[in-house]
């Protein structure tokens, strides 16, 4: 593989404020105070809209939940005179989230990037001794409760792309789900 | 959450119950550092009842897993299935984890 597949293929958070998956155009919305203790709840409000035999949903909570606390603890660091406002559609074949919070940003972008292609690299040569210390992020601001992986996952899961603005208060992201044939998803569309 | 500690010979059991989500994930960081003063050896955490998992739960596996090793002790964590499983898969700690499919399957390993 050359080095700028290589590059290519290495999944990375991307910068992009006139990325398409920021088109609100017929997106749902609603916003919330920056209440820790109803993080879930929040999410469960935006999730109930899902059709309901969308695949996984309790996965797709538990991915729009992460991005929901991040914007809530990390973004608006827990003041409930601030807001986080998500928009949102869904389908049987996607999940289109905008989530944005009145922060200052993520300024940890590129160290996250970084550390990610180490993390990456060592899981490609299966060196889990070494991986023991890029199993987690901690960015500046971290506590004892931040599990420090939530992005590995979200890179993963949204499919469709995951992309900040300039600012790096809001993230857009957009997940396909696999179509179904007879009820039956095909696995090489997962 | 609901954490219940059981013994079978030198092995501890912790049956998870519930949901492990970024309310409750340190009970069970705590629960296992207070077992580890107590000069517990040999862990088996059972995930058989745990249908959630989010970021704050894998973290509490990732430290308890870390710490553990450092020690030179031994954990298993097993019965992992549905969106928990899926969540490991996608951060990408299936081969990270000490992992069995079932309890017998990690007291077997426990003895070897």
């Amino acid at each position: 593989m050359s080095t700028l597949r290589k590059e290519e293929a290495v999944k990375q958070i991307k910068v992009d404020e006139n990325s398409p998956l920021f088109d609100r155009t017929g997106l749902l919305h609603k916003e919330f105070p920056s209440d820790f203790r109803q993080i879930r709840y929040f999410t469960l409000l935006i999730v109930q809209t899902a059709p309901p035999d969308i695949k996984e949903i309790n996965l797709l909570e538990q991915q729009i939940s992460e991005i929901i606390k991040n914007a809530v603890k990390h973004g608006n660091r827990c003041d409930m005179e601030k807001k986080v406002r998500v928009w949102y559609s869904f389908s049987p074949e996607h999940a289109h989230i905008i989530v944005e919070d009145e922060g200052e940003g993520f300024k940890d972008l590129e160290k996250w990037n970084e550390f990610n292609r180490k993390r990456q690299t060592l899981l490609e040569g299966d060196d889990f001794t070494a991986l023991a210390d890029y199993v987690s992020f901690r960015g500046a601001a971290a506590d004892d409760n931040d599990g420090g992986n939530a992005l590995f996952a979200a890179l993963e899961y949204w499919n469709g792309g995951f992309v900040f603005n300039q600012k790096r208060n809001a993230v857009a992201m957009l997940k396909h789900f696999p179509r179904r044939h007879l009820g039956v998803a095909k696995e090489s569309e997962n | 959450m609901e954490l219940k500690i059981r013994k079978s010979g030198e092995n501890y059991i912790i049956d998870v119950n519930g949901e492990m989500d970024l309310y409750n994930s340190y009970k069970l960081k705590e629960l296992v550092m207070k077992m580890l003063e107590k000069k517990v050896e040999r862990f088996i955490i059972n995930l058989e009842n745990v249908d959630y998992i989010d970021s704050s739960g894998i973290g509490a596996l990732i430290y308890i897993c870390s710490t553990i090793k450092k020690m030179n002790l031994r954990l298993i964590i097993t019965n992992i299935h549905g969106s928990v499983k899926k969540v490991i898969e996608l951060t990408k700690l299936m081969g990270y984890f000490p992992i069995t499919q079932t309890i017998e399957e990690a007291l077997q390993k426990m003895e070897a």
